[in-house]
Order: C-alpha cells, then sequence, then structure tokens
C-alpha cells in the first residue's frame, strides 16, 4: 500500500519544488540575510510571476500562435482553455517563446514593484516598519487580485498553464527537462547572488545590515541602495513565481498568502542567514519536509485516516523556526566572514 | 574652510545646541571641549548630516550644506569619526577600511558580479588599507573581526576608517578615548602629520586635555549649548569662566 508512489516521478517533483524554493530562499536572503530589509511580504513578488503567467498564457500566447486572444473566464472559458493547451501541445515553439518572454517579463515587474515597494524605505526610519508595510501590502494585492476577474479569474484562479515542455508526449521525460530548467535557473541564481555577496557591493550590504546611520555617515546613499537590493531580490521571486505556476499548472491568489512567505523565511534561517549556500540548504530541507508530509497526509487519506495531515506541516515549521531562534541563531551554515578575494591575496602577500 | 553660523538643535525643552558659530580654517587643527553633555557631540552631529539643525547655517567650502544628509556630507569631503566605536563589528578589520573607499567600481550591482571589472582596483584598495592601517597600529590584525579589537584599537580602526574616506576635513568625537596615553599621544602625532602633508583640516572634541593643548591651533569651550570662550590653548587655560565649568575651580 504504501509503495505504490511512483519513485521517479516523486523525485523529479522533488527536484522541482527544490529549484524554485531555492530560487525563493536566495531571494530572501539577499534581502533579508544580506541586506537585513525585512520582507514580510515576498510571497506578493513570487505571485506577481504567477500573474504574469495567467496573462501571457492568456493574451499573449495566443498572438504568438497567430490566433485571437479569447477572455479567459465567464462563458468564453472552456474555449480558452482549449487554445491554450492545442497551442502548448502542438507549437512548441511558441509555447518556449511564450515562457521565456513571460520569464522576462515577471522579472521586470517584479524589479518595479520591488522598487516601488522599497520606496517607503525612504522615509520610513525603522526598517521593521518596511517589513510590516510588505506584509499588508502583500495581502492587499492578492485579496485585490481575487477580486479583479480578468486577470486570472479572481477568485477561481486559472487552469491550464502547461509547462513549457508540455509538448513532450512521454510525461515523465517532460517533467523531467522542466527540472532540469528549474534547477539551471536556480543554479545560475546561486552564482549570481554568490558574486554579489562576495564583492564590495556585499560588503555594502553586510555594512547597511549592520548599522545604516554608519554607512550613511561613509556616503552610501542607504534608501537608493536598499532599492536596488529590491529590485534584484523581487525579480528573482518573480522568476520563481513563474516556475511555481507553469509547475502546477495552476494560478490562485490561495498559493500566495502569508504562509508561503513564512515557509521561505523558515528555509533561510534553518540554512543560515546571509549564506547563499544555506538558502540551498534549507530550501532543500523544508522541500523535503514539505513533500513527505503532503505524501504521509496522502497514504493516510488512503488508509483511510480521516484527519488533516498537512497541518502538521505548520507545526512542525513553527517548531524548527523556534529552535533554531533559540538554540542555533546562525543557522545550519553560518555567514562566512569574508567578502572579496583581496583579503585572500592581501593576507598571502604579508605572510 | 568650514563655518557655523548661528547653529541650533532643540530636544523637547533641552536646547543641546544653542546659537553656536565656529570656524575652522584650512590646514587647521581646532579643538572642541567642554564638560559632559555640553553639545559637542550633537554640533558635531548636526555638521555631519546626522541629525538636522532646528536654526543655522553650515558652511563647507564655500557651499552651504545645512541640511545635507549624512551621505552627501561625506562625499563633500567631511567625514566624522564617532564617540561610541561605531564600527561594522561583523566584518573584518580590513572590509571596515575598506568601506569607505569612494567610487567603487565593485560597489555598482551591475558590475559587482563580475569580478574581473573590479578585482585590480579592490587589490589597489586593499594595499592603501593596508598602509593606513599600518598608521595606526592595526597591522597585525587585518583579518580579525571588527567586535574582537580591544576597545581602544576600536578607536584607531575608527580613526584609520575615516582616513580611507578621502576626506578634506575630519571631524573626530574623541579620538583617544580609551587609548593608553603613549599611544594617545601618537595619534595627535598622526593628525599633526596628516595635517601637515596632505593639508588636512580637523575638528576634534577631546577631553584629553593634556595632549590636546599640545596640537591644536585653537580652541573653542562649550557649555550647555552655547560657546562660551574661543583661544589658543594659552588663552584658554587662562580663562575664568573655563576654569570654573570646566575645571571646577
Ligand atoms: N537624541 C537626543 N534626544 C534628547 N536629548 C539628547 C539627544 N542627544 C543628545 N541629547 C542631550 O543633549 C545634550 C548634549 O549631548 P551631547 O552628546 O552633545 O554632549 P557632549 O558634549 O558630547 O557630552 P560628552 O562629553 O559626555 O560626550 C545632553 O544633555 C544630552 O542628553
Ligand atoms: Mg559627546
Amino acid at each position: 500500500m504504501l509503495f505504490n508512489i511512483d519513485l521517479l516521478a516523486t523525485a523529479i517533483a522533488l527536484l522541482t519544488f527544490f529549484g524554485i524554493s531555492a530560487l525563493m530562499a536566495l531571494s530572501l536572503n539577499l534581502e533579508y540575510g544580506i541586506a537585513g530589509i525585512p520582507n514580510f511580504g515576498q510571497a506578493l513578488f513570487v505571485s506577481l510571476g504567477a500573474y504574469t503567467a495567467g496573462w501571457t498564457y492568456t493574451r499573449l500566447l495566443p498572438l504568438l500562435a497567430g490566433n485571437a486572444a479569447i477572455p479567459p473566464c465567464g462563458s468564453t472559458l472552456g474555449q480558452a482553455l482549449q487554445l491554450r493547451s492545442v497551442i502548448m501541445k502542438t507549437l512548441p515553439v511558441v509555447g518556449l517563446a511564450n515562457f521565456a518572454i513571460t520569464l522576462v517579463i515577471a522579472m521586470v515587474i517584479g524589479g518595479i514593484v520591488g522598487y516601488l515597494a522599497s520606496y517607503p524605505a525612504l522615509r520610513l526610519r525603522e526598517e521593521w516598519y518596511l517589513g510590516l508595510v510588505l506584509l499588508v501590502g502583500s495581502e492587499i494585492v492578492r485579496i485585490i487580485v481575487r477580486g479583479y476577474a480578468p486577470l486570472i479569474c479572481g477568485n477561481n484562479g486559472l487552469s491550464g498553464i502547461a509547462q513549457p515542455f508540455h509538448w513532450i508526449g512521454n510525461s515523465t521525460l517532460s517533467s523531467l527537462l522542466f527540472a532540469v530548467l528549474v534547477l539551471t535557473m536556480a543554479g545560475l541564481a546561486y552564482l549570481y547572488c554568490e558574486r554579489l555577496v562576495r564583492s564590495p557591493y556585499g560588503r555594502l550590504l553586510k555594512a547597511m545590515r549592520e548599522n545604516d546611520q554608519v554607512a550613511a555617515s561613509l556616503g552610501k546613499n542607504v534608501a537608493r541602495i536598499r532599492g536596488q537590493v529590491m529590485v534584484i531580490g523581487s525579480a528573482i521571486a518573480a522568476l520563481a513565481g513563474v516556475f511555481f505556476v507553469v509547475n502546477s499548472g495552476y494560478a490562485s491568489t490561495n498559493d500566495y498568502v502569508v504562509a508561503l512567505t513564512l515557509d521561505m523565511w523558515v528555509m533561510v534561517v534553518l540554512g543560515g542567514l546571509g549564506n547563499n549556500r544555506g538558502a540551498l540548504l534549507g530550501a532543500l530541507l523544508i522541500t523535503l519536509l514539505d513533500r513527505a508530509t503532503a505524501i504521509t497526509a496522502i497514504q493516510l487519506n488512503t488508509l483511510g485516516v480521516n484527519w488533516e495531515f498537512n497541518y502538521v506541516r505548520y507545526i512542525l515549521f513553527g517548531i524548527i523556526l523556534l529552535l533554531m531562534l533559540r538554540y542555533r541563531p546562525q543557522g545550519l551554515l553560518p555567514e562566512p566572514t569574508q567578502t572579496t578575494q583581496a583579503h585572500e591575496a592581501l593576507q598571502a602577500s604579508s605572510q | 574652510m568650514l563655518e557655523l553660523q548661528n547653529v541650533s538643535k532643540s530636544f523637547d525643552n533641552l536646547r543641546a545646541v544653542d546659537g553656536v558659530s565656529l570656524t575652522v580654517p584650512r590646514g587647521q587643527i581646532i579643538g572642541l571641549i567642554g564638560p559632559n553633555g555640553s553639545g559637542k557631540s550633537t554640533l558635531l552631529s548636526l555638521i555631519a548630516g546626522n541629525q538636522q539643525p532646528s536654526g543655522g547655517r553650515v558652511l563647507f567650502d564655500g557651499h552651504d550644506i545645512t541640511r545635507h544628509s549624512a551621505d552627501q556630507v561625506f562625499n563633500a569631503g567631511l567625514v566624522r569619526s564617532f564617540q561610541d566605536p561605531s564600527l561594522f563589528f561583523r566584518m573584518n578589520v580590513l572590509d571596515n577600511a575598506l568601506l569607505p573607499v569612494k567610487k567603487q567600481r565593485g560597489e555598482q550591482p551591475s558590475q559587482a558580479p563580475l569580478h574581473r571589472t573590479w578585482r585590480a582596483e579592490e587589490q589597489k584598495n586593499a594595499t592603501t588599507a593596508s598602509t593606513v592601517l599600518d598608521q595606526v597600529r592595526l597591522q597585525t590584525h587585518h583579518a580579525k573581526l571588527a567586535a574582537d579589537l580591544s576597545g581602544g584599537q576600536m578607536k584607531l580602526l575608527e580613526l584609520g576608517r575615516s582616513l580611507m574616506g578621502a576626506p578634506k576635513l575630519l571631524l573626530l568625537d574623541e579620538p583617544t578615548a580609551g587609548v593608553a596615553p603613549a599611544l594617545a599621544y601618537t595619534i595627535f602625532e598622526q593628525i599633526e602629520h596628516l595635517r601637515r602633508t596632505q593639508n588636512l583640516t580637523f575638528l576634534i572634541i577631546e577631553h584629553r586635555l593634556e595632549i590636546l593643548f599640545d596640537f591644536v591651533d585653537s580652541l573653542y569651550v562649550m557649555h550647555l549649548g552655547k560657546v562660551i570662550a574661543q583661544g589658543s590653548p594659552d588663552q584658554i587655560a587662562d580663562d575664568q569662566t573655563v576654569r570654573e565649568v570646566y575645571f571646577g575651580e
């Protein structure tokens, strides 16, 4: 009974989830772990990627395929869904192009909204207020999108957002290719963040995190730099959002609640604040835990056990967060102290 | 070079700085003394843009810099140090010293990930920093976390860090607090040397008058937010009001 799981499919799904989580964790680690901006609204920036995909799959995709767009909700819902799935099945190049464009638009929109969201930082002295503004802002945007039907059909959500390798008949192969794509993007994001952090810019961000007043007195325009970090972090988060929604095939405002932000915080705190490798480790562990509880829940259900095992997940996350903050606040992989290679060179030459 | 006109700052009912006017000529070392709570550090914050004055004007190099932000003031060439050690404690000594360097390519987010574009520059800055750290006797501590320095070493690092910002004028808030007497004297010799060789200008708050008096060109004395005396060290030492409020005689 317990072994009716397709191991290969599970492994591929796990890797895909890991890649998406890694993108999210890297973005929050850059913003909070390195730059000290407590973004309690990261789910918002992930959702922007999802909404962007909602828009491109219903408007842009038909245009690219030479068709007129059909209103995706209401009476034409079935027709529009049909059109999407035919295009994704039969026109691989159009599907891939649409996906690539979606990634770019999502990152641009994420960056713009991230910059706008950092704007209160120019006014708010305490960065924790910025965190709260983002938390509230994240919910407000979610509620607006929920109420505004044309984007992703409001409350109902939007299905049929197929992943770009959907046209390959073999579903194992197509999901494997998608997993590879996700992991590649996560790997690139990791390299990018790592190189950014191990540069004078990383040093600047860490200085700002520790004491923004002193950083300002040493000539750094703190508000502007916060804005830059929010642009970069939000673009990465939006990227994760596109992969998230395309992986599940379904865009719903219910996915981008505060709990998603909490997941990212647990990943980063568990892995090690300020350490990109820690963010990856945290993403991996939380993904494993997440999948394990989900699978257990399904197994329990098929066995006829009638309680919501999924909630165990939240309890577990809460416990992890508390234990880490109490016993190992630096996380599993603490932050390295060196920033740039100048030290290594200088130290080597002075010895 | 630096001129304050009637600068004031109130906190609720307290006039912490009350109509202060003073001038710091180029290439001079000016002392600022006064009892605890007389408003010296607050005055420094008003000049450096950490706090905004309630009234008055601050002129630097002929430009009005009143109400400029702290980073603008720094970039104009006016660099301050803090009374309480204000290092980046979770960073090592070398990183602390490298941070204030102006116009670093590697501090541009577009170039930062491309290490090739800034590696040579960083190397050069690190060499400069190393020389400056030698001057403040921290040569063997490059790799140490700033938090692991002794109190006096922290003050020294703060001085070195200020120098890395290519200042024209340095505002130093008790640069020798917690530093052993012999080294405190050396620090002032270093300050004198910088003034002579690089034509730097200094405004220095200091309670160790026995050292300060040997090095300053002139002094301002503050009491309850006001300047109560001004003059050469000899004049100040002989001033009756200063003797009363500061030396308690
Ligand atoms: N942010 C603030 N809010 C309220 N009062 C303040 C603030 N900063 C300073 N003060 C008050 O202003 C007065 C001047 O303080 P300041 O730190 O400038 O003194 P100081 O001359 O530097 O003294 P010390 O020699 O002890 O360093 C003090 O009475 C202090 O309590
Ligand atoms: Mg003071």
